[in-house]
């Protein structure tokens, strides 16, 4: 038992559990709160996938910045009495649980018989990645990065717009 | 199947089967919840199991595309929270609950 099994499964557990609470809690602030439990154990399984860059931006886009754009708007409207948490009837229930877990079940067991995902070696990752992949981004995916740039402004203002906009989508006038 | 060699031997399989449990906890959370905030969140778990299965074959194959792919994905989740929630603030103040059943009746 390596320390690397031990900090996975740990992690593992932590995350899964935090992803269960999301869903199962009925209180939306919980929810917020557990979510960001799990924002935070994935990144810390980013770092043990070697993917440092990617795992601090994790933690200040998804941690930091939509989260707090969650809870602000949870705190703007008063959620607490909240009447009906879960859609109703039984059978339209099991039945939604009953394809969840099929689709669960159908994924996990591909994976497990799928011929040599288990053998693959992992390739040794050098020390400095970061440096790497801001050579890849800047070169190779020059037009990615510009296009998500013209996206962020255009959703920025359209955010602005919605909600500002009076009424809601059914001004009266 | 569960053997010692399992537990012990953290590999590829390990981080794959992770996510695909995630990602259906956000699609349990997706159609059983009633309140529009939590769905989103459910979605933006679905992305996060997705990016975690990005970055695990990143590793594996030994591919740095795997983790600029993750940066996009990021980027258009922030995108999509953020538009998401606008709408969730419109109905808000027209309606005064965030049911997704208020949903239908969107318009212009």
């Amino acid at each position: 038992m390596t320390a690397d099994a031990v900090l996975f499964w740990i992690l593992a557990a932590i995350t899964l559990a935090a992803a269960l609470t999301v869903v199962l809690v009925t209180n939306p602030v919980y929810s917020a709160l557990s979510l960001v439990m799990t924002m935070v154990g994935i990144s810390a399984l980013f770092v043990t996938l070697n993917a440092y860059f990617i795992a601090g931006v994790q933690l200040i886009v998804y941690a930091g910045a939509v989260m707090v754009l969650f809870v602000m708007v949870l705190m703007l409207f008063d959620l607490k009495h909240e009447l009906q948490a879960f859609t109703q009837g039984k059978v339209s229930g099991a039945i939604k649980i009953g394809v969840v877990g099929m689709l669960s079940g159908l994924i996990v067991g591909a994976i497990l018989m799928s011929s040599g995902t288990s053998t693959v070696p992992a390739v040794a990752a050098e020390g400095d990645q970061t440096k790497a992949l801001g050579k890849i981004l800047f070169s190779q995916y020059l037009f990615g990065f510009e296009a998500l740039g013209v996206l962020l402004l255009v959703v920025a203002v359209g955010a602005v717009a919605l909600s500002r906009s009076k009424g809601g989508t059914h001004a009266k006038h | 199947m569960p053997s010692i060699d399992f537990v012990t031997q953290v590999g590829l399989t390990h981080y794959l089967v992770l996510s695909a449990l995630i990602f259906s906890v956000g699609v349990a959370g997706v159609l059983l919840r009633k309140n529009a905030i939590v769905l989103l969140m459910s979605v933006e778990l679905m992305l996060n199991s997705v990016n975690l299965t990005f970055v695990a074959f990143s590793k594996y194959s030994g591919k740095l595309e795997g983790n600029i792919m993750v940066f996009f994905v990021m980027t258009i989740a922030a995108a999509e929270a953020a538009v998401g929630l606008a709408l969730v603030v419109s109905i808000f103040k027209r309606f005064k609950e965030v049911n997704i059943r208020f949903f239908e009746h969107l318009k212009g």
